[in-house]
């Protein structure tokens, strides 16, 4: 299943939560608000970090550049929309919104 | 003390992911016409309206980023953004598209206890 999660890390609990229930190697996709969650020294990177051990984290390129963010944690695969599009194609989805 | 013709506009939420930032430009647009003394308290993830280098065109949107620095030529020209918000969010000053001046919780506190009227967006 592809986890995907649209909220700000720092004002909502959906990746956290998200987290915990997602099985290890499900794949995670961060879009919109979500996107947060991968910038390098806020509050969530470690909860980022953590999950990068179990889980494929996947961040959309579009959602980050709309939010200056041009830096992710290091091991955060950035796709575009054809990339979302495949994801999307090869598993079965769980909005986790 | 409370003064009726003041306006604090708190912004709390990030751009982009909802209307409320956008929305929240046009009110301090607004009010500014009308001459209020209107501050801006940037706060929690209101500080992401701020930052340099945002490019909305891939969401086909406008950039907020770019729209904040306007204000002052409309008179506005209190800005405030939240120490503890910026922090956690690994920002400084430096990454934000303006001057504006840094406070602690106390400080907005004091700022949302003197205005006459509290805007939330």
């Amino acid at each position: 299943m592809l986890y995907m999660v649209n909220k700000s890390p720092l004002m909502h609990k959906n990746l956290e939560t998200c987290l915990r229930i997602a099985p290890s190697e499900e794949p995670i996709l961060l879009y919109e608000d979500g996107v947060y969650a991968v910038a390098p020294g806020a509050k969530a990177e470690s909860l980022v970090t953590k999950a990068l051990q179990s889980h494929p984290i996947y961040a959309l390129k579009a959602d980050l550049e709309a939010r200056g963010l041009q830096r992710c944690i290091e091991g955060v695969e950035v796709i575009d929309y054809d990339g979302f599009v495949a994801l999307v194609e090869e598993h079965d989805v769980v909005p986790w919104l | 003390m409370t003064m009726r013709n003041q306006v604090a506009v708190l912004m709390r939420k990030a751009p982009y992911g909802s209307v409320y930032t956008a929305e929240g430009f046009r009110s301090i647009m607004g009010v500014g016409v009308f001459e209020m003394d209107v501050r801006v308290i940037f706060i929690d993830d209101g500080v992401y309206a701020l930052v340099k280098g945002q490019d909305p065109a891939g969401l086909d949107m406008k950039s907020l980023g770019d729209g904040f620095p306007m204000l002052p030529d409309f008179g506005i020209t209190k800005f405030y953004v939240h120490d503890h918000s910026l922090a956690e969010r690994g920002l400084t000053p430096d990454d934000l598209v303006m001057d504006v001046e840094e406070v602690d919780g106390n400080a907005v506190a004091r700022l949302l206890a003197e205005s006459g009227t509290v805007l939330p967006f």
